[in-house]
């Protein structure tokens, strides 16, 4: 386990090395991954993604956000800009050169989209599962979202429905995030950040895929990101709602293991 | 002769994968509880997906590269995940450690 200094706090680091060399000869590619919002840590990728990226030749490097999983948890700092500076102070720590794969669940996606919007030079391609760019329209949906759950979380009679409905690791997973709410600015910082333009100008000449569900309301956005990015890929699975990286695990992983190979090579040639 | 070395060795890593949890629940404040083969990690222990990151660590740190918890897990269910006991864990490493060869 890796504690690494990044501004005033410390980050836990989870880093997999990559199993083989690449075939070509060429560079081994990196791929960097940022889980969600409350709930999540680096484990949701530490059991899935990690070890198959991993076993394919990548370089994998997973943290947990700020507030989440083995980093420090501050009271205040929870902007979107201070989000993305743990994740390049991550990358610089590392000594990391190689432009790096980003990708993002959920609010992860949405760092992974300002972090290349931002820092244009450091990113190959950008992942986003189920997560929308940090536009205005954005922080509206965060600030609705973030303080409802604060609210009902707190409520004792709410855990006990999700527990009696969703079941207790789901009740659990709950009080852990309402814990992070009631002691933390996240609820209300998350949402007054730094935002990138709505025409998404930012992000031009980088390679986004955009994973959706087809019952999750973020695929609505298929038709504008495809409208507004130069380089766009969308995939919406069927039947899905918004947990993409849980329930459908194995095709996230081969859509992003082919997407991460396509651009290495085309990063070869070029 | 084999069997009687095998059951030597999932004692010992038993005994190890104990004094882990231990040491972790300890952190927490919850040192007395109970660990043995049939204890889970989620529902007895009540450890979260991150907490057996910090697990997958140690177990790597004392046993070297062939104990790779992130494989065993990333080969089962969200639903085998939670209800994963002590004992499995025991013997998915004893297993691991034999086919490398050290015992």
């Amino acid at each position: 386990m890796a504690k690494i200094r990044t501004g005033e706090i410390t980050t836990h680091v989870q880093r997999l090395p990559a199993a083989k060399a690449p075939a070509d000869g060429g560079e081994t590619p990196v791929v960097v991954f940022v889980h969600g919002l409350l709930t999540d840590s680096l484990a949701s990728y530490y059991f899935t993604l990690g070890p198959a990226f991993a076993a394919a030749g990548i370089d994998v490097i997973m943290y947990d956000l700020r507030g989440h999983g083995r980093s420090d948890r501050p009271a205040t700092g929870y902007r979107l800009e201070s989000f993305v500076g743990d994740l390049v102070g991550v990358l610089d720590a590392l000594g990391e050169t190689r432009r790096v794969h980003v990708v993002g669940n959920s609010f992860g996606g949405t760092i992974a989209t300002a972090f290349a919007a931002w820092h244009p030079d450091r990113v190959a391609t950008v992942t986003m599962i189920e997560s929308e760019p940090p536009v205005a329209e954005w922080t509206r949906h965060m600030a609705d979202g973030l303080s409802d759950a604060k609210t009902q979380l707190a409520r004792e009679e709410v855990i006990g429905w999700i527990s009696a409905n969703h079941g207790a690791h789901t009740a659990r997973l709950s009080r852990g995030a309402s814990r992070i709410l009631a002691t933390t600015t996240l609820a209300e910082e998350v949402p007054a950040g730094r935002v990138i333009d709505d025409g998404l100008d930012a992000l031009d000449g980088c390679p986004v895929l955009a994973i959706f569900g087809d019952e999750s309301g973020l695929s609505a956005q298929v038709p504008e990101l495809e409208a507004k990015l130069m380089s766009c890929r969308t995939v919406v699975l069927t039947e899905q709602g918004h947990s993409v990286l849980v329930e459908r695990t194995e095709e996230t992983q081969d859509l992003i293991l082919r997407w991460v190979r396509e651009h290495t090579l085309a990063e070869a040639v070029r | 002769m084999t069997t009687e070395i095998d059951a030597t060795v999932a004692a010992a890593v038993e005994s190890d994968i104990t004094a882990m949890l231990r040491t972790m629940l300890a952190e927490d404040g919850l040192d007395d509880a109970e660990i043995s083969r049939e204890t889970t990690f989620h529902d007895d222990l009540e450890l979260e997906s991150i907490d057996l990151v910090t697990l997958a660590g140690s177990l790597r740190e004392h046993y070297g590269d062939q104990v790779n918890l992130a494989l065993f897990i990333a080969d089962l269910e969200l639903d085998e995940i939670i209800a994963l006991t002590v004992g499995e864990l025991v013997d998915y490493v004893a297993a691991s450690l034999h086919t490398a060869g050290q015992v």
